[in-house]
């Protein structure tokens, strides 16, 4: 008689504790830090079409984050903030002493900075001869690597020395480099060409690349180390198969990838910054 | 069928408006209502635009409260999106710092989409989950004692959301403000209700001031003054009013004046045809007599006459001489007749005593039986002794004549109220339907002994007495007279 008054009693509070057990417990969000190549809103602009599609591929929520500068965004990187990070090789080269590492990169197209002016600047090409005296030249950051480091080896190898040639401006993201020397606050930006084709058709039409450099290993997308096999390879199935389908397609036109992304692993970028 | 005589007034239908008195009447009164009627009109005008006013003054500071809200809460959207992807948590900082700056501000918090707070305008809860609601009600109004109106905004990029701004707006000012319009709004009130009420006041005087003339004209009237006259020159109703009143109280003047000759004028006709008719009543009863005694006055000298004649003719001539003196003295008793001098005395005992000498009369007692019923203790009344004892005499006389074969004559006393009510009823011959009116007129009689003179003396006193004789008859039943006299 006593047992069931006792389980009488546990299904009158049951309802009750149910109703105070407090709000459900917040899902774990898998944080993608992206390189901070463009201003933040538009950098999520581009890149939120694929956290949602991530999202669903692996079936627990993504967010998408981003840093102020390059060196925040590595000084994170170095900390294992991120699950997962979209960066340069030379950058990559960095991650990969925390434990990151690489599983697809952007795919066939080529890993090249380039130097853009506007289209009635008077320069056409990189002769040091001819090169006039006292030019101003933007860069999106010092470690912004097609942009900067990579145009800035290739002029060095042309004989023309950067920082002695050319007054120096960072201007924060790519973006902002671009509009620099569309605004005429420089006369030559160093970029890259996805972010050139995320400018608006006016502002496109009125630059010029006047120098490409030579190609290298593609942006990468890197894992940390201990996420476990399994969601790793959904990750790198889904990054590899969105030009498989029209959302897949969709969502490469935001970011700007014609062809997507392909496999890739950390001995492809083992002679970056060699 | 009982027939009463009685000389009523008569009676005319009045209406009495219902009056009401003292306090409640002042209440009651034209101004107190017109007073009343103004300051609650201007009041509930007053109140409603009031209450219109605050109510739409209300609506529009909260609107501006929760525009300004949803201002500054995009504002904080906007500029804390860049900074918020990038996890630049002192920019954020320097977003809140500032929005804690803008007047009004509580609380301004960033919070992340996994619901942790990036910036706090209070510092302390930076890095804690952001325990309240992120979808907040910006809508008034509030709950009770809640003084803070809560705004939320999430920070969409590309169709995602990716954090939420929360903004806490204080309703102080606002509060302080619409306490102090509601405060205004209560003194316009009041101030309406008291220029109302002095406008109504003024504008009461101004009316009534008026009727009070009348009603001091009616009261006049009523008191017999008719030659009062308003002076009111108002050209509104009150001043018609007037105008008719002042034409109704001449025509009643002249009505008045009108009867009054007109009752001169009857009165001296009947007091002529009362005198003539009087002259006329004293010469046919003293023709008869004195007709007698000259016819019987020259057989005294005729020696032709037998000593029997001789002293049938001196008889005739002594009982007509004394029926001559006897109605002159009547007629003198009746028409020299004095002041009644009342004092208060036992009534039932003077009954007593005239039914008494009724009794012990020989003659009367042979056929006729008298009855005495007084209360048992003193019946007092005020009269005038020797008068009242002249009108028990004459009723009961005419009682007693009224039954020429015997019968019984009850005479009661009784008290009723402030008045000694005194009945004698006999078991008489009764008096006629068509006569029962006359009987009271001087010389009317239906006897050949009497001058008729009695019964109008027994009403001429009783009149002097503030009293009237009340006769109930029914032939051959008997009769009933009764009259009042004021308790002494």
């Amino acid at each position: 008689m006593g047992m069931m008054w006792l389980v009488a009693a546990w299904l009158v509070v049951l309802p009750a504790r149910e109703v105070h057990a407090g709000p459900a417990p917040q899902p774990h969000f898998l944080a993608f830090g992206v390189l901070p190549l463009q201003s933040p809103t538009k950098l999520a602009g581009m890149f939120m079409p694929l956290v949602e599609g991530i999202q669903k591929a692996l079936g627990q929520p993504v967010e998408f984050v981003t840093a102020p500068s390059f060196a925040t965004f590595m000084k994170r990187v170095m900390a294992r903030r991120y699950d997962f990070v979209y960066l340069n090789p030379l950058l990559f080269r960095r991650a990969e002493k925390a434990g990151y590492h690489a599983v697809a990169k952007v795919a066939r197209e080529p890993f090249t900075g380039i130097l853009v002016v506007r289209r009635d600047s008077p320069l056409h090409s990189l002769n040091p001869a001819t090169l006039p005296k006292g030019l101003r030249i933007g860069f999106p950051d010092p470690n912004a690597y097609a942009a900067t480091v990579m145009t800035t080896q290739y002029m060095k190898k042309l004989g023309i020395d950067v920082h002695r040639e050319f007054s120096i401006k960072y201007f924060g993201s790519q973006n902002s480099a671009i509009m620099a020397v569309y605004a005429g606050l420089v006369d030559v930006a160093g970029t890259w060409w996805p972010s050139l084709r995320s400018m608006p058709p006016d502002v496109q039409k009125s630059l010029r690349v006047i120098a490409e450099t030579p190609p290298q290993p593609q942006m990468a997308i890197a894992v940390r180390s201990g996420m476990a096999p399994e969601r790793v390879r959904k990750l790198t199935h889904y990054l590899t198969s969105l030009t498989h389908s029209a959302s897949g397609r969709r969502i490469l036109q935001h970011l700007g990838f014609k062809h997507g992304f392909a496999a890739a692993d950390d001995g492809e970028y083992a002679k970056v910054g060699q | 069928m009982n027939t009463v005589v009685e000389s009523a007034s008569e009676t005319l239908p009045v209406v009495h408006a219902r009056r009401r008195d003292g306090l409640l009447g002042r209440f009651a009164s034209l101004r107190f209502r017109l007073i009343l009627s103004v300051a609650l009109v201007h009041a509930v005008l007053m109140g409603t635009f009031v209450w219109e006013a605050v109510r739409d003054q209300s609506a529009d500071i909260r609107a501006q409260l929760v525009s300004r809200g949803h201002e500054l809460v995009t504002l904080m959207a906007v500029a804390s999106t860049n900074a918020l992807l990038a996890e630049d948590l002192g920019s954020l900082g320097e977003v809140t710092d500032r929005v804690k700056r803008q007047p009004g501000v509580v609380y301004g918090d960033i919070v992340d989409i996994r619901g942790d707070v990036l910036a706090s305008s209070a510092p302390a809860r930076v890095g804690h989950r952001e325990t309240r609601a992120l979808n907040v009600k910006d809508r008034f109004p509030l709950k009770p004692g809640d003084h803070v109106l809560d705004l939320s905004r999430p920070i969409v990029v590309a169709g995602r959301r990716v954090g939420t701004v929360l903004l806490g707006l204080s309703t102080r000012s606002m509060d302080t403000a619409l306490e102090k319009t509601r405060d205004a709004g209560l003194l316009f009130i009041l101030m309406a209700l008291v220029v109302g009420s002095v406008a109504a006041w003024a504008l009461s005087m101004i009316v009534t001031r008026n009727l009070h003339i009348l009603i001091s004209a009616v009261r006049r009237i009523a008191k017999g003054d008719l030659d009062v006259r308003v002076n009111v020159n108002s050209r509104d109703e009150v001043g018609i009013l007037a105008q008719a009143f002042n034409g109704m109280v001449a025509s009643l003047q002249r009505t008045s004046r009108q009867i009054s000759r007109e009752h001169e004028k009857r009165t001296e006709a009947e007091r002529l045809a009362c005198v003539g008719e009087l002259a006329a009543s004293i010469a046919h009863e003293i023709r008869n007599p004195l007709a007698a005694v000259v016819n019987a006055v020259p057989l005294l000298d005729s020696d032709k006459l037998d000593p029997e004649d001789h002293a049938e003719a001196l008889n005739i001539i002594n009982t007509e001489s004394r029926r001559l003196q006897r109605i002159l003295e009547d007629f003198l008793r009746f028409s020299r007749m004095r002041e009644p001098q009342p004092v208060a005395g036992d009534l039932g005992a003077l009954l007593e005593e005239v039914c008494q000498l009724f009794s012990h009369d020989p003659a009367v007692s042979r056929q006729v039986r008298v009855r005495c019923h007084v209360p048992a203790g003193p019946c007092r009344a005020s009269y005038d002794p020797d008068l009242l004892r002249q009108v028990l005499w004459n009723l009961l006389l005419n009682a007693i004549q009224a039954m020429p074969t015997g019968g019984t004559v009850d005479v009661s006393a009784e008290a009723a109220d402030d008045q000694v009510r005194v009945t004698i009823a006999d078991s008489g011959t009764g008096i006629p339907h068509d006569i029962i009116d006359k009987v009271m007129r001087p010389f009317f009689t239906r006897r050949g002994d009497g001058t008729g003179l009695g019964l109008a003396i027994v009403q001429r006193i009783l009149m002097q007495h503030g009293s009237k004789l009340s006769i109930d008859s029914e032939p051959g039943r008997g009769t009933r007279v009764t009259f009042q006299l004021p308790a002494g």
